[in-house]
């Protein structure tokens, strides 16, 4: 599969009073074309900044960045990709068919069908007419999509899609994402919204103080989880057994439910129960949330600048 | 050049909904309009008066909405983060400054334009119908359409780089001295007296402020015993002088935009 986007050792540097400080550090970053790729890290983690030079519109201070085979920036990419900011704000005089109409503009597209079936697709038709002043923030939201798929692009960036939207707004805006990936549309989402990105997205990179935490399939990086063993016809003795494994364990007339930390104790506790005559219900792996490994690998991060921060004071 | 116009259209678009340039337009019109009464207040010939209160009337009026117009113009696309949805569409960033600039001249000549308008009923109404006058009277409006062109780019030019309330003090600042002190510093470097150190300030302040004095033609046009030579020659060497320094801070303005970071 080839690389919708590719980063090698991308930094950004800004110059402070005090010195300076390294917005994006060293990034090195691989999204395949076709998936929907996550972008998740805590607020002021350099999210934007990555998305604003990705795009070209602030430049690195080190490092290459490549979108769609050519250095981040370059004018021909801009036909074939979109970009939705965090919070869009449009000319508010104008209206959500003008808006159409100026944005496809710039890419010389005049076509009213497709403005007005670009509308129905965001559910916008009834209020194309109407001025963006009074549009509500999921309709803003909507035909900020609407402007982004002007282009039919390859590769769309959308930085806090579903941020403050009302719940069925949410909903919409998530389920317009999931019909790009069947268009076969490379989505590069930043999100706080860590449950839309875990039922939308292929693969996800967690981003802390400009440094890649963790970049990986979702799957890969969720597995690791307990695995719920659920069986019947235990004998009583059986649960004494298990004490010398990481083993939560529950047993109520012959059902034994056990939630097992390691993966090589599964099969060990498996064979025991078969040897018991137990009867097996069900064996589940249990796969982590995504927001516990947001958090722990967040919190990994922050400890880890401290002491080295520390350790470099001493 | 279609990313241009259409940058260009969608700034007048919003230059014309703007409340404080609306407000600004509406007390420049007013005072145009009321301008015929209060020629009575003067002991000079009520025609002079009324010249010259109208066109000063519709150049300051016009300076002030050029320089409001063109100092928050690209701050604001940042703040609002407008710029960024157009800059990641295939638009450069000189298409983008040369559409915010030629949507700033669109709206200038659109509100100058309804001023002139006012200006000739009101000199109408107060002189009756008199064609020559009226055509000596309007080559004032075509000249401080330049002149505010002039300072649109200036203002377009700070703005690239500096916030609007320092931009608002340097534009209107340099227009304050093109304007007033140019003469100044032009018979200071004619004169063969003048100091070394005088004669090299003055030609730096020469070099670097336009001099809007040029455009002032209302005296000639005020008190029509005034004559200017070669007239038509004259107009057209200030028109491209004005267009020379327009293209130089475009140019300037350009380089320093495209490596802002937005």
């Amino acid at each position: 599969m080839a690389a919708a986007i590719e980063t090698k050792s991308l930094t950004k540097t800004y110059k402070l009073r005090n010195g300076k400080v390294n917005v994006v550090d060293k990034l090195d970053l691989y999204v395949e074309e076709g998936e929907i790729f996550g972008f998740l890290g805590p607020n002021g983690a350099g999210k934007t900044t990555t998305i604003k030079m990705l795009l070209g519109i602030i430049y690195p201070t080190s490092g290459e960045a490549k979108v769609l085979g050519k250095e981040a920036g370059d004018i021909n990419t801009h036909r074939i990709i979109s970009y939705l900011p965090e919070k869009p704000y449009y000319y508010e005089y104008m209206t959500g068919m003008e808006i159409l109409k100026f944005y496809g503009s710039l890419f010389g597209i005049n076509d009213p069908a497709k403005f007005q079936s670009l509308l129905e697709r965001v559910n916008l038709a009834g209020d194309a007419g109407k001025p963006i002043s009074a549009y509500s923030k999921g309709m803003q939201q909507r035909i900020g999509l609407a402007q982004s798929l002007l282009n039919d692009p390859r590769l769309l960036f959308l930085d806090e899609p579903t941020g403050g939207l009302d719940p069925i707004a949410h909903i919409e805006i998530r389920d317009l994402i999931l019909q790009f990936r069947e268009e076969g549309k490379t989505v590069f989402i930043s999100s706080h919204a860590l449950s839309d990105v875990e039922r939308i997205c292929d693969r996800v990179a967690i981003i802390n103080k400009g440094v890649i935490a963790r970049q990986g399939k979702l799957d890969e990086l969720l597995r690791g989880g307990r695995i719920e063993v659920i069986a019947d016809q235990v004998p009583a003795d059986f649960p004494a057994k298990l004490k010398d494994l990481k083993v939560t364990s529950s047993y109520n007339n012959a059902r034994l439910i056990l939630d097992i930390d390691e993966e090589e104790d599964v099969n060990g506790v498996l064979d025991s129960l078969r040897s018991a005559k137990a009867h097996i219900v069900s064996v589940i792996p249990r796969r982590k949330k995504l927001e516990d490994l947001f958090l722990e690998t967040v919190k990994n991060v922050s400890e880890k600048r401290t002491t080295t921060m520390s350790g470099a004071a001493q | 050049m279609k990313q241009i116009w259409s940058i260009a259209a969608t700034t007048l678009g919003e230059a014309i909904r703007r409340r404080v340039l609306l407000v600004i337009l509406l007390v420049g019109v007013v005072f145009i309009a009321i301008a015929p009464g209060l020629g009575v207040l003067s002991a000079r010939s009520e025609t002079t008066v009324l010249r010259s209160m109208l066109l000063g009337i519709i150049q300051m009026t016009s300076a002030v909405i050029a320089v409001v117009l063109t100092v928050y113009m690209i701050p604001n696309e940042i703040e609002r983060r407008t710029i960024y949805t157009i800059l990641s569409k295939p638009v450069q960033r000189w298409q983008f400054l040369l559409g915010k600039y030629f949507g700033a001249v669109l709206s200038l000549a659109v509100m100058m334009a309804l001023m002139t308008g006012v200006l000739c009923i009101a000199y109408w109404i107060q002189q009756g119908y008199n064609a020559q006058g009226l055509q000596d009277l309007l080559k004032a409006p075509v000249m401080f359409f330049v002149q505010m062109c002039l300072l649109a780019a200036i203002g377009l030019f700070f703005s690239t780089f500096v916030s609007p309330l320092v931009n608002f003090f340097l534009s209107g600042g340099l227009y304050l001295l093109g304007s007033t002190f140019s003469l100044l510093f032009q018979d200071m470097l004619a004169n063969p007296n003048a100091p070394g150190v005088a004669k090299m300030i003055a030609t730096v302040v020469n070099v670097i402020v336009p001099n809007f004095a040029y455009y002032n033609i209302q005296n000639p046009i005020i008190n029509p015993q005034v004559v200017i030579q070669d007239e038509f020659q004259n107009y057209v060497k200030i028109m491209a002088y004005g267009v020379a320094y327009i293209g130089a801070l475009l140019v300037a303005g350009i380089l320093i935009f495209d490596r802002r970071e937005v």
